[in-house]
């Protein structure tokens, strides 16, 4: 198994999204983590020692997860936490990207119909029972599925131009 | 034999909105993300819910103090139709006890009915019944049209110029 950069680049995403996940997005330690992991995967990769290609995530997840509790552990042992954590600098989105990314998701929420949102709202962020969405909206289990499906494409549509954008212009 | 997550795709949005909060149980997120980090397609379920968790989060109408007084504004272009989610927001924030003086700002509402027009007229008590007051800023020609029909204008002041309406706010002297 030998990935290309592509694949190697999407493998760093995800990583990254599981380490940011696991020890906080504004961690200042997080590219040291994904880039320890991708190490330790790529050496495991050299040496033949992934014995099951299928369950390459599963092997991922295994590594990382030693790393992220490594780091825990070297923090406790190697510093005292400061009173007051100082927010690193900033590395997100340039402005511009910032403000391109919020026109798009509300580009994306404009063309969802009222009912869609009010769906979308009850579903992720009222912490309703699906069984509550139907009877409350008067919709069938397929009405939602269709209302989950539509709004997801869309989104993934701005997820993946936005992912583009960010690869071409190299974040 | 692990879970097939792609079986059923309203299961796996489940499962991802529980995965985003952190309340899946640890065994079942070790599960999801031994299967997220080496599958793209799920990976890419998980943004575009986060985009469109976010999305949805965002208020719909914006509320900004200028001096005593709340400007409501939407954040987007919008009709304030029966079916409007705008709508509802609307009421709920222009109806919250400590809001008496309040300026709606129109100018991106576009289409207005009825229930548009019922919803106004009992922020406008609310204000009333308190103290206060309730005005607009920047109706539309459309909207102007609509105030003008049903004579709503001759009990809601409006105004085009924000710093006109905040003024019209202080008790004369």
């Amino acid at each position: 198994m030998s990935l290309s950069d592509r694949e190697l680049g999407d493998l760093r995403s995800r990583i990254r999204f599981k380490v940011c996940y696991d020890v906080g997005f504004y961690c200042p330690d997080v590219d040291d983590i994904v880039q320890e992991t991708l190490t330790r995967f790529l050496l495991a990769e050299r040496d033949h020692k992934i014995n099951n290609p299928e369950a390459t995530g599963a092997f991922v997840n295994g590594i990382c997860r030693n790393v992220v509790s490594e780091y825990r552990r070297r923090n406790l042992r190697n510093e005292q936490m400061p009173e007051i954590v100082p927010e690193p600098p900033a590395r997100g989105l340039p402005e511009s990207d910032v403000f391109e990314l919020r026109q798009a998701i509300a580009h994306g929420l404009d063309q969802l119909s009222d009912r869609d949102r009010k769906v979308l709202r009850a579903f992720y962020l009222e912490d309703k029972s699906r069984a509550e969405i139907l009877r409350q909206m008067g919709l069938t289990d397929e009405n939602l599925r269709v209302v989950l499906f539509r709004a997801k494409e869309r989104f993934r549509a701005i997820y993946t131009q936005q992912a583009k954008h960010r690869a071409d212009s190299g974040h | 034999m692990g879970v097939d997550f792609h079986a059923d795709h309203v299961n796996r949005e489940e499962l991802i909105l529980r995965y985003l909060e952190r309340r899946l149980d640890p065994g079942a997120a070790m599960e999801w993300e031994d299967h997220y980090l080496g599958c793209a397609e799920c990976f890419e379920e998980i943004r575009a819910t986060e985009l469109l968790i976010r999305a949805i989060g965002m208020p719909v109408v914006g509320r900004r103090r200028v001096e005593d007084v709340t400007v409501l504004q939407f954040a987007q272009g919008t009709h304030l139709l029966a079916a409007s989610l705008e709508l509802s927001e609307l009421a709920q924030v222009a109806r919250t006890p400590n809001e008496t003086k309040v300026l709606i700002d129109l100018s991106k509402v576009s289409r207005i009915d009825s229930s548009g027009l019922g919803v106004l007229m009992s922020c406008y008590c609310h204000a009333i019944n308190n103290a206060g007051a309730l005005k607009l800023l920047s109706p539309g020609p459309k909207v102007r049209q609509v105030l003008s029909v049903s004579r709503i204008d001759s009990v809601l002041e409006t105004f085009e110029d924000e710093a006109a309406a905040i003024h019209s706010f202080r008790p004369e002297v």
